[in-house]
């Protein structure tokens, strides 16, 4: 991949990554300011549990949740960076470049142990 | 939380956001002690919207800077070993450390921000000499293009492993207090590893979103993530630096330090003042 190329699927990424997150952090807030941060869009909603609880997402996105909407977009958000990171493993290793393809990939893996393994 | 005091937490994020991106910081130093002194936030909680919102920041402001090739994506990804390490260790040691502890060393930071931007008030380029075998070996000599001088400037990094100790201390201040410890990494890159100015503040911005993203994945599994407080804090951050990015260009560097200096000259003699138990 040209660095031309690579810079510009960097830029996009993180454009991309930021702006959903904004917009669903956005619509969870003003659906809490309306109906309130334990409520629901559809009815009550069973799942309000405490507002730090990132567990059972899905259902609780189902009944949409304002919280669960923000939690999703704050995942989102918490996942761009470590996207922009995979994505210059590949681009750096399309390049040819071994040294910084395998440091890159180092700080892909210390990401993904403090997401996943240090809780 | 009432829907007022949402609406409050959001407008003075975005003024800290706004101030953050004109001075060259995120906004998370401002913030925290707004938060906890202002609404009574746990600094736990406060530590956690923050983080989330330096990610926000960095990742818009990052995507600029990448496309005008400002960014020293090399220098970056080497330096983010050190940042994500020193994050990680950060954040694990937020959890077993006294609040007081915590006010004592944001309050020094801030204060040590604002002798920083002291000491920047007038700042020059690096000297260009031959670079160091280590800068050869790690491919770290590049170029960036100087819109203001109109050509492109080389330059190649130096004194790397001082810089990378710099770069892990950065990377345990930002775990520790959810801040994206910008000053301290431009610091490194600038002050230390003599890359220019402006490659520095872009390189930085680049990296802070990584090393909160390696902090923010602890701070969320422990709960300090709320929603409540996180939603308006990132949103307000958000679009403070996308404004203060606009404005940037308009405003001249001195004026913006004028505004920023006793903010945090304040801000950071307040915090202090907590962690020695006043009741300021």
């Amino acid at each position: 991949m040209k660095p031309e190329r690579f810079r510009r699927v960097i830029s996009a990424v993180l454009i991309v990554g930021v702006g959903i997150s904004a917009a669903l952090i956005a619509i969870g807030f003003v659906a809490a300011l309306a109906i309130g941060w334990q409520g629901s869009l559809v009815g009550a909603g069973p799942f309000a549990a405490a507002t730090t609880d990132f567990s059972n997402l899905p259902a609780r996105l189902a009944s949409l949740e304002p919280a669960a909407i923000v939690q999703l977009g704050l995942l989102t958000l918490l996942a761009t960076p470590v996207a922009r990171v995979a994505a210059s493993v590949v681009g750096f290793t399309l390049e040819g470049d071994r040294l910084y393809a395998a440091i890159t990939l180092a700080v892909l893996l210390i990401l993904l142990t403090s997401i996943f393994v240090l809780r | 939380m009432t829907p007022g005091a949402d609406i409050a937490i959001f407008a003075i994020s975005a003024a800290a956001g706004l101030i953050g991106a004109l001075a060259g910081v995120g906004g998370g130093i401002l913030v925290i002690p707004t938060l906890t002194f202002g609404f009574g936030v746990d600094i736990h909680l406060a530590v956690g919207a923050s983080i989330v919102s330096v990610i926000a920041t960095s990742s818009g402001a990052a995507a600029a800077y990448v496309r005008d090739r400002m960014t020293d994506m090399r220098v970056g990804k080497l330096l983010e070993l050190a940042t994500t390490t020193g994050a990680v260790c950060g954040a694990l040691l937020a959890a077993v450390v006294a609040p007081a502890f915590l006010y004592l060393l944001l309050g020094v930071v801030l204060l040590g921000t604002a002798a920083i931007q002291v000491a920047r008030m007038g700042e020059e380029s690096p000297p260009n000499d031959t670079p160091s075998p280590l800068a050869a070996r790690l491919r770290l000599e590049s170029s960036y293009p100087d819109r203001r001088l109109g050509r492109e400037i080389p330059y190649s990094a130096r004194r790397i492993p001082l810089g990378f100790v710099l770069m892990w201390i950065a990377g345990v201040v930002s775990g520790l207090l959810g801040i994206g410890s910008g000053v301290l990494k431009v610091l490194a890159m600038d002050g230390v590893m003599r890359l220019p100015m402006k490659v520095s503040s872009a390189t930085s911005n680049f990296m802070i979103g990584v090393t909160a993203a390696a902090s923010a994945g602890i701070y969320l599994g422990r709960g300090d993530v709320d929603p409540r407080i996180a939603a308006p804090v990132a949103l307000g951050v958000l679009t403070g630096a996308i404004v203060g990015a606009r404005l940037l260009g308009r405003v001249s560097n001195r004026a913006v330090r004028l505004i920023f200096l006793p903010v945090v000259i304040a801000v950071g003699l307040e915090t202090i003042g907590r962690g020695l138990g006043f009741g300021l």
